[in-house]
């Protein structure tokens, strides 16, 4: 099926600096995508040249296989949802959400009508008379998203909408955002560098880092098989041992490492036997057990006491350089642990992922 | 945080108070010598009780009232199209590219840093040398070249402020430039329009120097008052003297109640 948006091989210099390189992106309809990197890896650049306001230097922009190069910004069915919201201070609510109506000429009572619409489904109903100065950032967050959706684009396009918002009201958003892009079927094109928000809002996430494309997938992959070193230390937390593949069975990879041989499952298709790789565990999926000759023995270094969860920090004599971590819930068997104490370390194959060693 | 220094405090209070003073005694004089007159009675000098007959004597005149007109006139198409020159060459410098605008930026600054002499007189010359006839023509473009500077200083300022942003939102939603300007930075910027037009009326009103240059046989209110400084003191001169003053002041108050109201809408 042919996507709705499609970033071909796209890259961007801004003067001699070059900001993106070969960015491949497709958007399907009706998807929530989140383009998902840390500061300055060039998230808003994307977004710039989705929406028009940024020219590229390489590759092709295609909205339903018609090349938007020559589609001023004006006239490209997209919205977007600015970082700053943007929202003209001079008029009140109603005649920002309105806004794309009225330049479009539609009839005056279709537009009070559509914006009464649009700012009930918004959760804003009353405050179409208020002025941007006298809302909340909540409130001003809904009213750029109203005036975004009024004029039904086939893409909304959203830059960090949350990150000026504090916790508890960001939480709230977001939950408020993806029942809204479910009930309007429209396709949402979201940019966080906080990988949290990512993971429990999108569809798809793509990672971004350095103008290139790292990672991309659904959050659940992502998060269980990161394929770089940069992803498995970007989601989340990740023990990192380093060794040399030996060989391949199925997915199960067998990694010959310093402290012996360690087993790592690999999505798609695995390195050449004999490459630098990492084998990537959570802490969280690593297992303890009684010191058994034969396995994988670490010294415990340090325990540290989180509330709920209890963080064991344990050293491999062949991995002098290596700590490996350990989350468990805290609870009976994890008070008696005391430092010094020598434990078996194990995981299962289908929790450890195969990363490619990078320079 | 702020210290006390009682000692310090009262003196630079002073200074200031002294500083006023030594600034605004002459204007008070003036006003007031336009209502109480000075009399020599036989070498003595006094006070002649209150009295408009200056102000009388100035509506009878009607060169005057004619140079106020000129004046009058001036000022606004000079204000005007200096607002619409000003608004041209910010929107000019903040969409071209960097060296180009700071050119430009230059360009339009020059003039009002030059000596007001050599402006006029450098006018005069091309005038004479193009063969244009001075006259109304060629005061209201002296005196653009001279406001231009200051007003395009307010309209950039804002427009700077407004960012790029808005801009952009007003295209995102399917405007034009054209309704963009309209319905989005116009109104954005409508103070500062109205200040700087404000600020371009009273330079304009008060211009003198460039003004003897380029005024051929045309008379505005600040020549006359020149003219009639030369041919000898008479109480009608304190009477205009005052009443530039008031429309001057006037002008400023307005443009100072506007930057506050500005200053409080954007808190
Ligand atoms: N107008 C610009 N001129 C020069 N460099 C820019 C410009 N905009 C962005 N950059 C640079 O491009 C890179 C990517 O920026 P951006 O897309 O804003 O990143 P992100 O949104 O991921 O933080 C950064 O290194 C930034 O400094
Ligand atoms: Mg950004």
């Amino acid at each position: 099926m042919q996507p709705l948006l499609h970033l071909e091989n796209i890259s961007k210099r801004y003067g001699s600096v070059r900001v993106l390189d070969g960015i491949d992106i497709t958007v399907a309809d009706n998807e929530f995508l989140t383009i998902l990197g840390p500061s300055g890896s060039g998230k808003t650049t994307i977004l710039r040249i989705i929406g028009g306001f940024e020219g590229i230097d390489g590759g092709r922009l295609m909205f339903e296989g018609r090349d938007l190069a020559s589609v001023p910004i004006n006239r490209r069915p997209f919205n977007t949802v600015f970082q700053d919201y943007a929202l003209f201070h001079h008029m009140n609510v109603a005649e920002n959400v309105g806004y794309g109506l009225k330049v479009r000429g539609r009839p005056r009572a279709e537009i009070a009508a559509k914006v009464a619409d649009v700012l009930e489904t918004v959760g804003l109903g009353a405050l179409g008379a208020r002025y941007p100065a006298q809302l909340s950032g909540g409130q001003r967050q809904r009213v750029a998203l109203a005036r975004a959706i009024i004029c039904e684009p086939r893409l909304i396009l959203l830059d960090e909408p949350l990150s000026a918002l504090d916790v508890e009201l960001r939480a709230q958003m977001q939950r408020f955002l993806k029942s809204l892009q479910r009930r309007l079927g429209i396709a949402f094109v979201f940019i966080t560098h906080d990988q949290e928000e990512a993971i429990a809002l999108s569809d798809r996430i793509i990672v971004v880092h350095r103008g290139r494309i790292e990672q991309e997938g659904a959050p659940e992959q992502l998060y269980r098989r990161p394929r770089t070193p940069f992803i498995a230390a970007f989601l989340g937390e990740n023990n990192l041992i380093a060794g040399t593949l030996a060989g391949v069975q199925g997915a199960v990879c067998r990694v010959e490492t310093a402290a012996g041989p360690l087993h790592a499952t690999v999505d798609g298709p695995a390195p050449l036997p004999g490459s630098a790789v990492l084998v990537a565990v959570r802490p969280e999926h690593i297992t303890l057990a009684a010191a058994a000759p034969g396995a994988l023995v670490a010294e415990v270094v340090e325990i540290r006491f989180l509330g709920a969860n209890i963080l064991i920090e344990l050293r491999h004599p062949a991995l002098p350089d290596t700590l490996i971590k350990v989350r468990r819930l805290a609870d009976g068997s994890t008070a008696r642990l005391s430092p010094g104490q020598r434990l078996t370390v194990g995981w299962a194959a289908d929790d450890a992922a195969l990363l490619v060693a990078k320079g | 945080m702020k210290q006390k220094a009682p000692l310090l405090d009262t003196l630079l209070g002073l200074v200031a108070v002294a500083g006023l003073i030594a600034l605004y005694a002459p204007l008070v004089a003036v006003a007031a010598l336009s209502f109480f007159q000075i009399t020599r009675v036989r070498g003595v000098m006094g006070f002649a009780p209150f009295s408009l007959e200056p102000y009388a004597a100035l509506i009878a005149n009607g060169e005057i009232l004619a140079a106020l007109a000129t004046s009058l006139i001036v000022a606004m198409v000079a204000s005007l199209a200096s607002l619409v020159l000003a608004l041209m060459f910010a929107f000019y410098f903040v969409s071209a590219r960097r060296r180009f605008g700071l050119m430009m930026q230059m360009m339009v600054f020059l003039p009002f840093l030059l000596p007001p002499i050599i402006t006029g007189l450098s006018l005069l010359i091309a005038f004479r040398e193009i063969d244009f006839a001075r006259g109304l023509a060629t005061i209201i473009v002296g005196h653009i070249v001279f406001i231009v500077p200051v007003v395009y200083r307010t309209v950039l300022v804002r427009l700077q402020l407004l960012g790029g942003s808005l801009t952009e939102a007003s295209l995102d939603l399917g405007a034009s430039r054209v309704q963009t300007l309209v319905h989005v930075i116009l109104p954005q910027m409508r103070p500062a329009l109205i200040s700087g037009a404000l600020l371009a009326f009273a330079i304009s009103f008060d211009e003198t120097l460039i003004t003897l240059f380029v005024a051929g046989s045309e008379t505005t209110l600040p020549i006359r008052l020149w003219a009639m400084m030369r041919v000898g003191f008479v109480p009608e001169i304190n009477a205009l003297a005052t009443l530039i003053l008031l429309v001057t002041a006037l002008i400023t108050l307005a443009i100072g109640l506007l930057q506050r109201g500005q200053a409080e809408r954007a808190s």
